[in-house]
């Protein structure tokens, strides 16, 4: 198993650009499902301690939807969305015509299957451009879904990637919509042992 | 002056009155709340994982496991000063935040680690006297030494007082 704390510049830049093709093909897709533009940032990949990643999305105890699937297949790891309430809120009175719903809590099972579906095409979407580049399968799991403090989903999600390391690996990236703000992070962590094989894929083991 | 110490992911920190202790956004790890009374002394260790067996020592972070990170504390509170008699613990965490997905995957992480814990502080002997564990709700706490009173918040609620 390689330790993430070696990977070199060159390295993370190939993981980053591995991000970059995900992402951009999920961008595609929630944008053709929400019919209207959708921008994206540059898709990073970066080491960190588990700790820090809650300060990218507003701090430990902020609010947040976050939306969970398992990769499974050839390369193994985890795919988490996460939007700030106000996102959550947007999205479901854009797609479900007459929704009224205000807080993230009284969601209807409706509302919550339409934020379950719009994980799984991002994940979708994501892991079939991966899944295309890198030749190997790569499945996801149904996906679940919990409200709650960033720092509490965070910690569900990394704990068990933790047994040996200190750090995880994160492609990250967010999408934005300029007309409602549409604010929303992809992480997507794979396992350690996953690791060895995504680099050989991309010629820079 | 009174300080605030946050305590994160396998961190274990001890902390005198008047200052507090806290930990926030506690999802699956549990969080072991240790306070001689007389002393005004306690401290806390967060911890992620329930087992080190199996991973080889040197790459054991032993403020990671509930197996390795129990016994730690209660050494680092004996070298500090604390009483074993005196000792008591308050437990926060272990939550299952997700629910399991339609096609059954689910890591009972949160469950595993407070019974590892558990059985830690049984081996040692030392009583659990109160707790917030479980369920599905991700949690913040604050520790005051001055009292060893825990304050537990969740999302969207009134903290409470364990």
């Amino acid at each position: 198993m390689q330790d993430f704390c070696n990977l070199t510049e060159h390295q993370l830049d190939a993981l980053g650009e591995l991000g970059n093709i995900g992402s951009g093909n999920a961008a595609t897709a929630l944008a053709q499902f929400l019919n209207r533009k959708i921008d994206m940032d540059v898709p990073k990949a970066k080491i960190l301690q588990v700790e820090t990643i809650p300060e990218l999305i507003g701090g430990h105890e902020a609010s947040v939807m976050g939306i969970y699937l398992r990769v499974m297949g050839d390369f193994k790891g985890r795919f988490l969305l996460l939007m700030p309430e106000s996102t959550t809120i947007r999205l479901l009175h854009i797609l479900i015509p007459g929704s009224t719903v205000k807080r993230p809590e009284d969601l209807s099972e409706m509302e919550s299957s339409c934020l379950k579906e719009i994980g799984n095409i991002l994940a979708g979407s994501f892991l079939n451009a991966l899944s295309v580049v890198t030749r190997t399968t790569m499945l996801h799991s149904l996906p679940t879904m919990a409200f709650d403090m960033a720092g509490a989903l965070l910690d569900a999600v990394a704990s068990e990637m933790l047994a040996t390391s200190e750090h995880v690996l994160m492609i990250e990236t967010s999408f934005k919509d300029d007309m409602e703000n549409l604010k929303m992070h992809i992480f997507l962590l794979p396992e350690p042992e996953s690791l060895g094989s995504l680099l050989e894929f991309l010629g820079v083991k | 002056m009174p300080q605030k110490y946050c305590v994160g992911m396998a961190e274990l920190r001890i902390a005198r009155a008047p200052d507090t202790l806290a930990t926030y956004g506690i999802g699956s790890c549990v969080i072991v709340v240790m306070y001689d009374e007389l002393q005004k002394l306690g401290g806390i260790v967060h911890i992620v994982l329930p087992d080190s067996t199996g991973i080889s020592v040197d790459k054991v972070n032993p403020r990671k496991f509930a197996d390795t990170a129990v016994p730690l504390l209660f050494q680092t509170m004996l070298h500090t000063g604390a009483v074993k008699k005196h000792l008591r613990v308050k437990l926060v965490g272990g939550a299952e935040m997700f629910p399991p997905s339609g096609d059954g995957f689910s890591s009972c992480i949160g469950a595993k680690n407070i019974e590892c814990t558990r059985n830690a502080l049984r081996d040692l002997g030392i009583p659990v006297v109160s707790q917030d564990v479980g369920g599905k709700s991700g949690r913040s706490l604050e520790f005051n030494l001055e009292n060893g009173r825990v304050s537990v918040s969740v999302l969207g609620k009134e903290s409470k007082e364990i």
